[in-house]
């Protein structure tokens, strides 16, 4: 049976893109969902008088 | 919190389940090296039955008690056990080429796979699609129940009918039947992945919580 180290390789690298993949997809989602919040943090900052 | 040690127990376990399958495990006898695509084809598809078996019986309680948080979970278990049956599918195909001489065959086992990723692939288009919340959920939970009836098809396929398929080697009733290295590289991948669905799903239940509550 030949070793077929190709066909390893490209299974493991499938896999690895599917899975960082849908992480990024959800890092990315976090990001959106953050920054409205931050920004109304950073506005709500901003209009504060300074002491 | 949860999520973060999640996270990386995940990663670490990730990690040492792919050194186990690359390195340390045995060249198998017959399939030679192209039999390491089972430390992730194995694995991935009990997560996609772990995370449509959720997806059933959260839908269930959406259905019975309205519960935002049974829907949510039902949302995220879905999507990840798509992205999971997804990988089954493509190195499934990769190993079936050096080892049955073809990428696909229409076979019991490999065409009640695909159709339960179809099934789950229309879920997440029908909640994506329905603009009222309330509404898509419904639909969703079930469609969520009724795709759940592929799921023992698909396992005992290659029972009920003469497939290409082998039927299952750890997925079973009794022992498995493999030398130690290789079921103990298989089983720490089983929990490799398990984990991982477990932070993807968690992760996603909090990214929906505050999606809902930004909308509120």
């Amino acid at each position: 049976m030949p070793d077929h180290w190709g066909f390893v390789a490209a299974a493991y690298a499938v896999a690895a893109v599917a899975l960082g993949g849908y992480w990024r997809r959800l890092v990315r989602l976090e990001r959106d969902l953050e920054a409205p919040r931050l920004r109304a943090v950073g506005s709500r900052r901003r209009a504060a008088p300074r002491s | 919190m949860v999520t973060i040690v999640l996270g990386w127990l995940s990663a670490i376990a990730v990690a040492t389940g792919m050194i186990l399958a690359l390195l340390i495990a045995p060249r198998e006898l017959t399939q030679g090296n192209v039999q390491r695509i089972m430390y992730v084809h194995v694995p991935s598809v009990w997560v996609a039955y772990l995370a449509f078996t959720v997806v059933f019986a959260a839908s269930i309680v959406y259905l019975a008690k309205r519960a935002p948080g049974a829907d949510r979970l039902a949302h995220a278990s879905a999507e990840v056990g798509v992205v999971f049956t997804g990988i089954t599918i493509v190195t499934g195909a990769i190993w079936g080429k050096p080892t049955w001489g073809t990428w696909w065959t229409w076979d019991a086992r490999l065409t009640s796979v695909a159709i339960l990723f179809v099934m789950y692939v229309g879920y997440l288009l029908v909640r994506a699609m329905i603009d009222e919340p309330e509404r898509g959920a419904r639909y969703a939970a079930v469609l969520g129940i009724v795709a759940a009836l592929d799921i023992p098809l698909v396992h005992f396929s290659v029972y009920w009918w003469r497939t290409l398929h082998q039927p299952p080697s750890v997925i079973k009733p009794g022992p498995a039947t493999m030398p130690g290295v290789i079921l103990l590289a298989l089983l720490l991948n089983f929990a490799a992945f398990t984990l991982l669905y477990a932070y993807f799903v968690t992760k996603r239940v909090s990214l929906l919580r505050a999606d809902a509550d930004a909308a509120a």
